[in-house]
């Protein structure tokens, strides 16, 4: 049976076959693109600036920070200010939570049989959209960021209103996800503790483990994340053995045959990204036990995107006790655009996983432009001997209404996938 | 139980940029009171994708985002399909972002004449004729979430709007975005150093803002109201117009010294002069750093 996959940036179809009253397999479509890559072909290399976070409304900004990466990575010795690196960390970090946000009250609650919370995404999301925009001037769709730095100058007022986004939203996941001292969530080692406290994600958990649903989404157990900062470490974990010596050389797109997104794999072999994969490899006191006990299902992967929104805000803090003001925000190459001709790449961590630019220049001219998204990794729709990570997550249930479930526990993204 | 304006959100060739730029209206509860989305591309609906094109669900508002081209589908049915259908029915169009009013980006997206739908950039587009009463454009990559709103607002209120050439209510688009931004000084009296990640300096000279003749109110409403992409440091990328996206952004167009787009109504001997006598003014608070030891 045909199901159209709704409400996820766009659409999808999947297409289930059942055996036994179980799902064998299903075969996931995407049915448009965009062709950003094409539209770049040609372009001034800055305007890329401009047009990449056109990619996606809801992580354009994550496009705008692998854009600037990318084609930074085409210089050879580029200064960048300490100051600059983590502004642009910063705001990423705040598209993020925002990210989580919305995907929790406007995407899963529904998914359990709750009411949709509007108010509840747009309110914290609102408070990290304004502070994207005191550094970028607005959110969404900044180009802030650019090749030496950042366009902004920010002062202590700046610093102060953004402390001030910063606490609010913190009240807010105290009374509202976990209703606690962020503190105790943060330090909180045992996913079991954690059912015992109020709020909008232990509701969740507790369902999740009172309906049975814990066996649920379990794919691969196999995570990877390129994109290293002050935060997210870079590495792949295969059941709990994490290493951190990958190569991006070994990421290979390829086509399919029967949908607009592209196949991608690491080593030939499919790998799950996004907050799950990066707390693997991070080694996440919290996620590590929920793994432990759960396993790659739904559980440790709601828990994870969650928790992630909480040790963000707090590393957010810490990274703004680390901006030295007195540095520059900008430092202008010393060699004109128009007089390179290279290649570049970058990788860094979006909203759901791993994201990677490539671009090609030729007197500054864009040659070739190749855009990776997270939805790609974890959609990417292999066959029924080589099944795709959320392919394999769906395999066994019973009925469709578990499988987009368990589908969009991965947070998809249909308009980055169709890029 | 009140009632409330049944609004239809179509997404045609976009990012969803303007989907996600509407989620921060500040006053979205208020909202939800008044207007009711029999299809949002992320708010819950009563109705689904495949119930809007395959029944015709009553609406009073139609809502388009991104380019439009005949050939793009959504659930398995021609957008232009799905408009004709719900124009027919609905009191108000609204072309919501730059794709949909002017095409934008994703006019070169590769699909069959793809474009916004009443102008492919500036030129007229005969597709959609008998609609342009109908019709208002909201234009902005995104769109600015108040301008949106407050032009829904307007139509149920029956509130006469004044539009200018490409629809758009001169409410928001008799502005430039140059109006209100933080940086004039340095405009009007022609002190052109600027240098990034800067408070100080005019990004018209060498930086490729396009704010003097950029239509919109981004400096007079500010984005997520606490900013504008100008008062921060960085261009007006001339997003709300049709020329969007131009080539080579962060650079100004000059023919012999003088910027090739001049504001609005301004002829280039006047700008000479002018700009002549105002570089006269040597004002040293606007040589030195704005806020200094």
């Amino acid at each position: 049976m045909i199901k159209l996959i709704e409400k996820i940036e766009g659409e999808a179809k999947l297409n289930f076959n059942f055996k036994d009253n179980k799902i064998d397999f299903v075969d996931i479509e995407f049915m448009s693109t965009r062709n950003i890559e094409n539209i770049l072909r040609g372009k001034n290399a800055f305007d890329a600036l401009v047009i990449n976070p056109r990619v996606c409304g809801i992580c354009g900004h994550a496009h705008l920070i692998a854009t600037v990466q990318a084609l930074e990575d085409c210089y050879d010795n580029l200064e960048l200010s300490n100051k600059a690196k983590i502004i642009r960390e910063l705001t990423l970090n705040f598209e993020l939570i925002q990210n989580h946000f919305k995907w929790y009250y406007l995407t899963m609650l529904p998914l359990f049989g709750h009411k949709q919370q509007v108010l509840k995404a747009t309110f914290p999301s609102q408070l990290m959209g304004k502070a994207i925009a005191l550094f970028g001037g607005q959110y969404p769709h900044t180009s802030y960021a650019i090749v030496g730095g950042v366009v902004c100058e920010i002062t202590e007022i700046d610093i102060i209103k953004l402390q001030h986004y910063i606490a609010q939203t913190i009240k807010f996941v105290e009374d509202n996800l976990v209703k606690t001292e962020s503190e105790n969530f943060l330090t909180c080692k045992d996913a079991d503790v954690l059912l015992d406290y109020e709020g909008d994600l232990p509701d969740i958990l507790r369902q999740i483990k009172k309906e049975e649903l814990l066996e649920y989404g379990k794919s691969y157990d196999r995570f990877i994340s390129f994109g290293e900062n002050s935060y997210f470490k870079k590495g792949k974990s295969l059941k709990t053995k994490v290493s951190h010596n990958i190569s991006v050389e070994h990421v290979k797109e390829s086509e399919m045959p029967s949908s607009f997104a592209k196949n991608v794999s690491f080593k030939d072999k499919y790998y799950e990204v996004g907050p799950l994969a990066r707390a693997m490899v991070n080694k996440t006191p919290l996620i590590a036990d929920a793994h432990k006990k759960y396993g790659d299902s739904i559980f440790s992967r709601i828990l994870a995107r969650v928790c992630e929104i909480s040790q963000l805000l707090e590393h957010s803090k810490k990274l703004i006790k680390d901006l030295d003001l007195s540095e520059q925000s900008y430092i202008e190459p010393s060699i004109d655009i128009s007089q390179l001709n290279s290649r570049g790449y970058s990788a860094v961590e979006a909203a759901r996983g791993t994201l990677i630019h490539k671009v090609e220049i030729e007197n500054g001219i864009i040659k070739n432009y190749e855009i990776i998204t997270p939805t790609q990794w974890n959609l990417s729709g292999g066959t029924k001997e080589k099944q795709g990570v959320s392919q394999k997550a769906m395999i066994g249930l019973s009925d469709v209404k578990t499988a987009e479930l368990v589908f969009k526990s991965f947070d998809v993204c249909s308009v980055c996938t169709t890029h | 139980m009140k009632n409330k304006m049944r609004v239809l959100w179509l997404s045609a060739i976009a990012c969803n940029g303007n989907t996600h730029s509407f989620l921060n209206y500040p006053y979205m509860e208020q909202f939800l009171d008044d207007f009711e989305f029999i299809y949002h591309p992320v708010i819950d609906s009563h109705y689904t994708l495949e119930d809007i094109v395959s029944k015709e669900i009553p609406c009073d508002i139609l809502l388009i985002e991104g380019a439009i081209s005949k050939e793009f589908q959504r659930a398995d049915v021609s957008v232009v399909d799905i408009i004709e259908k719900y124009s027919k029915i609905v009191q108000k169009i609204v072309t919501v972002g730059t794709c949909a009013t002017f095409g934008g980006i994703f006019r070169e997206s590769g699909y069959e004449e793809t474009s916004g739908m009443h102008f492919d950039q500036d030129k007229p587009s005969q597709k959609f004729q008998d609609l342009i009463d109908k019709t208002i454009s909201v234009s902005g990559c995104p769109v600015h979430p108040e301008v949106l709103v407050n032009t829904l607002y307007a139509i149920k209120k029956n509130a006469a709007l004044k539009l200018d050439n490409f629809l758009r209510p001169k409410e928001f688009y008799a502005y430039t975005i140059h109006n209100g931004c933080t940086r004039n000084e340095y405009f009007e009296y022609k002190v052109d150093n600027h240098k990034f990640g800067k408070l100080e300096g005019c990004m018209f000279y060498d930086h490729g803002c396009q704010a003097p003749f950029t239509h919109g109110s981004c400096n007079k409403i500010l984005w997520n109201e606490v900013n504008s992409k100008t008062r921060a440091g960085l261009s007006c990328m001339g997003c709300t117009e049709p020329t969007f996206p131009r080539k080579n952004l962060f650079s100004t167009k000059k023919n012999m010294a003088i910027p090739e787009n001049l504001p609005v109504g301004v002829g280039k001997r006047v700008y000479l002069t002018l700009a002549g006598i105002s570089k006269a003014f040597k004002i040293d608070r606007l040589e030195k750093k704005l806020i200094d030891d």
